[in-house]
């Protein structure tokens, strides 16, 4: 790489402090979660018996479905954070730039804030690993097992997180500098509307292989004599439904977005947010991906837990743990999805600043500055929180039906508005916050 | 539009601007003094930091006078809080920015619309559509501005500055980003908007072609008002830019 290259990433980054947190922030809190389990995972390889392959599914196929969020989160913030910088490329590359330095400035600038994050992130696993393994000893692992996790897992999950980020820029990169240089100039080129070929094959494939496993679970599993070969079945479905819905996320946008177009012949703010969702799907979707997870895998998981506790006859050793290790595992997916609301949230609005000043410069109150985001926001919580629960039926239906409670589960049927409520403050409240300097911001700075 | 009127569309009194304090402070305005009559087109030129940006701003509320009125159809905007000025810039004052500013996420004619929606009513989509065919633009109402030629977007951001059939129009180099010849339509359909509709403009500009356009060219330097030209011509405008010392002396 040229010196001048890394020269010019390092004045970027100074220049787009915002831009850059949300990147490292998801690739320091994604290297913890899959870190620890991580850890997990090393352990069972020095142990034996029951006790390794009990850690060897904790840590690979929990961790597994951790790292499939993770990662999946971060592949939409950095893409989100890349794509957002079109402009700045083209301006590059009409400055003479040819697209292959463009971008290396973007993967220098990737790679050194992923690794950054990805290596503090590596170190504070190294704390919560024995943590989330204390949990389990003495519980589902005997109390004789050692904690064996140590530097070799936290770094490979941290080189996981760093690929994922640096392919996803990769990406994203490639797609801003297709093409010739003045014509990705133009602001916002309209979007195709259409995903690439390769997300809807990997969206309909996740979703796909939930609903078979919601099958596979009632029709198979069911019978088994084990209880939570059920469990096993249909547990991860809602999750890899709530991935692959949001890897499709433009495309429901566009869809949820339709209702509100017609609703906003009556506010200014709901028209515009429903005009820019429709037509910036692609830039929203980032926002929208972890919503859906955080709801399908949320309300997926807790309904699993619930019913499980209802009908699994008492006394069962296990019973206590796994619905322990359940919640633990929900309520770190659920506060890593929520951290990437803000975040996605926050990045996207950081960047659009000069957007809404645009507004107040037409003559838009600050009140309907705001008032629009919002309305992108509450579009964005109603799709993702519709979507999400249709991806969490994958989970609690099957397994609903496995445990002879029927199709709608007997209990706990609180628990979904709960959540979708936290989902949907979640998402307001972080539109709320990051807007606030955006549409305050002093008008007169333009016409100086 | 009341011809009748006395009253000046646009007036400023005693403006003054000054960036910082102490001994960096910068003075952008000094008790300036300038007033629009109904139905005319005024150009106002000189230097870089003569203050005719920070004129165009104060004057349009979109930045606030250190001391001084400035009287838009008689009523003071530097007084209003910052929601009624925006609502009374939104209403009564159309801008047209160098840099265009449309949205790109909405089409022309929404783009037309969004004072209208942006006051809370509907946009009148006949209206919409009669300004973008004045505009020349009839047929690519529904175009996003991205599709959109240089030209073609300022000629969007014109029609919308003339949606809600403004008090004043004000201009901050209209022509700044676009070539000679697409300059000169826009330039013509500020003209004709005066012409036509008795519209007044107010137009910030350094081009001596483009100053020609308007009924009276004033000069500022240093933010002071040193010189006025009626029925301006392209080699007077550009003799006398090239002599402003003389008239500060």
């Amino acid at each position: 790489m040229s010196t001048t290259t890394a020269g010019l990433a390092a004045r970027s980054l100074r220049h787009r402090p915002r831009a850059a947190i949300a990147t490292f922030l998801a690739a320091a809190l994604g290297t913890v979660l899959t870190g620890s389990f991580a850890t997990l995972l090393q352990t069972s390889f020095t142990t034996s018996g029951d006790d390794a392959e009990t850690l060897f599914v904790l840590g690979a196929v929990v961790g597994g479905w951790g790292a499939a969020i993770v990662l999946f989160s971060i592949a939409s913030t950095v893409g989100l954070t890349t794509a957002q910088r079109m402009e700045e490329m083209a301006l590059l590359r009409t400055l003479g730039a040819t697209p292959a330095q463009v971008r290396r400035l973007v993967l220098a600038e990737a790679t050194a804030i992923a690794l950054v994050g990805a290596v503090l992130g590596a170190a504070v696993a190294l704390l919560t690993g024995p943590l989330l393994f204390d949990l389990l000893s003495g519980e589902l692992v005997g109390a004789e097992v050692d904690y064996a996790g140590g530097i070799a897992a936290t770094t490979a999950a941290g080189l996981g997180v760093l690929i994922v980020a640096v392919l996803a820029a990769a990406i994203a990169a490639r797609r801003a500098t297709s093409g010739p240089a003045l014509l990705t100039l133009r602001e916002s080129r309209a979007e195709t509307g259409r995903l690439p070929w390769w997300r809807v094959v990997i969206g309909v494939a996740l979703v796909g292989y939930g609903v078979a496993m919601g099958i596979v679970t009632v029709t198979v599993t069911a019978d088994d004599p084990d209880p939570y070969a059920a469990m096993s079945t249909s547990g991860s479905s809602s999750i890899l439904v709530g991935v692959g819905l949001a890897v499709l996320a433009p495309t429901l946008l566009r869809w949820g977005a339709a209702p509100a177009l017609l609703l906003g012949r009556r506010s200014s703010s709901l028209h515009l947010a429903s005009y820019n969702t429709v037509r910036r799907a692609r830039t929203l979707s980032a926002v929208l991906a972890p919503v859906i997870v955080l709801t399908s895998a949320a309300v997926g998981t807790l309904m699993l837990v619930a019913i499980d506790a209802r009908t699994l006859p008492a006394g069962t050793p296990e019973a206590g743990t796994i619905t322990l290790l359940n919640n633990v595992v929900v309520g770190m997916l659920a506060l890593f999805a929520a951290i990437m609301v803000v975040n996605a949230f926050v990045a996207s609005l950081a960047h659009r600043r000069g957007e809404l000043q645009r507004l107040r410069l037409l003559g838009a109150t600050p009140e309907q500055v705001r008032g629009t985001v919002l309305a992108e926001a509450a579009i964005v919580a109603v799709v993702g929180i519709v979507a999400g629960t249709l991806g969490s039926l994958a989970t609690v239906v099957p397994f609903a039906v496995a445990r002879d409670e029927g199709v709608v589960p007997d209990g706990s049927l609180w628990l979904p508005p709960v959540v979708l409520l936290a989902v949907v403050g979640l998402t307001v409240l972080a539109a709320r916050t990051a807007v606030g300097p955006a549409a305050r911001s002093v008008v007169a700075g333009e016409a100086r | 539009m009341r011809p009748t009127d006395p009253t000046p569309a646009l007036e400023v009194r005693g403006l003054s601007r000054t960036y910082g304090a102490g001994p960096t402070a910068v003075t952008a305005l000094a008790d300036l003094d300038l007033a629009f009559a109904r139905g005319t087109f005024t150009a106002v030129m000189g230097p870089s930091g003569s203050g005719k940006s920070t004129f165009l701003a104060c004057a349009a509320g979109l930045d606030r006078p250190t001391t001084g009125a400035v009287l838009l159809e008689g009523h003071d905007l530097v007084t209003d809080d910052e929601g009624a000025r925006t609502r009374r810039r939104r209403d009564r004052i159309g801008f047209v920015f160098q840099s265009f500013h449309l949205l790109p996420y909405l089409t022309a004619a929404q783009n037309v619309g969004l004072p209208v929606r942006l006051a809370g009513a509907r946009p009148d989509r006949a209206r919409v559509d009669r300004l973008l065919t004045e505009v020349g633009l009839g047929d690519r109402a529904q175009h996003l501005p991205g599709d959109l030629s240089g030209g073609q977007q300022q000629r969007v951001a014109l029609a919308r500055a003339l949606v809600t059939d403004p008090a004043v129009l004000l201009a901050d180099e209209p022509t700044g980003a676009l070539d000679s010849r697409t300059a000169q339509q826009i330039l013509t359909l500020l003209r004709r908007s005066v012409d036509g509709l008795g519209q007044t403009v107010v137009m910030v500009t350094h081009d001596p072609v483009a100053a020609s356009y308007a009924d009276e060219v004033v000069f500022l330097v240093d933010g002071r008002l040193v010189g006025r030209m009626p029925q301006p011509t392209v080699d007077a405008v550009a003799s006398q830019l090239a002599h402003l010392d003389q008239l500060v002396a």
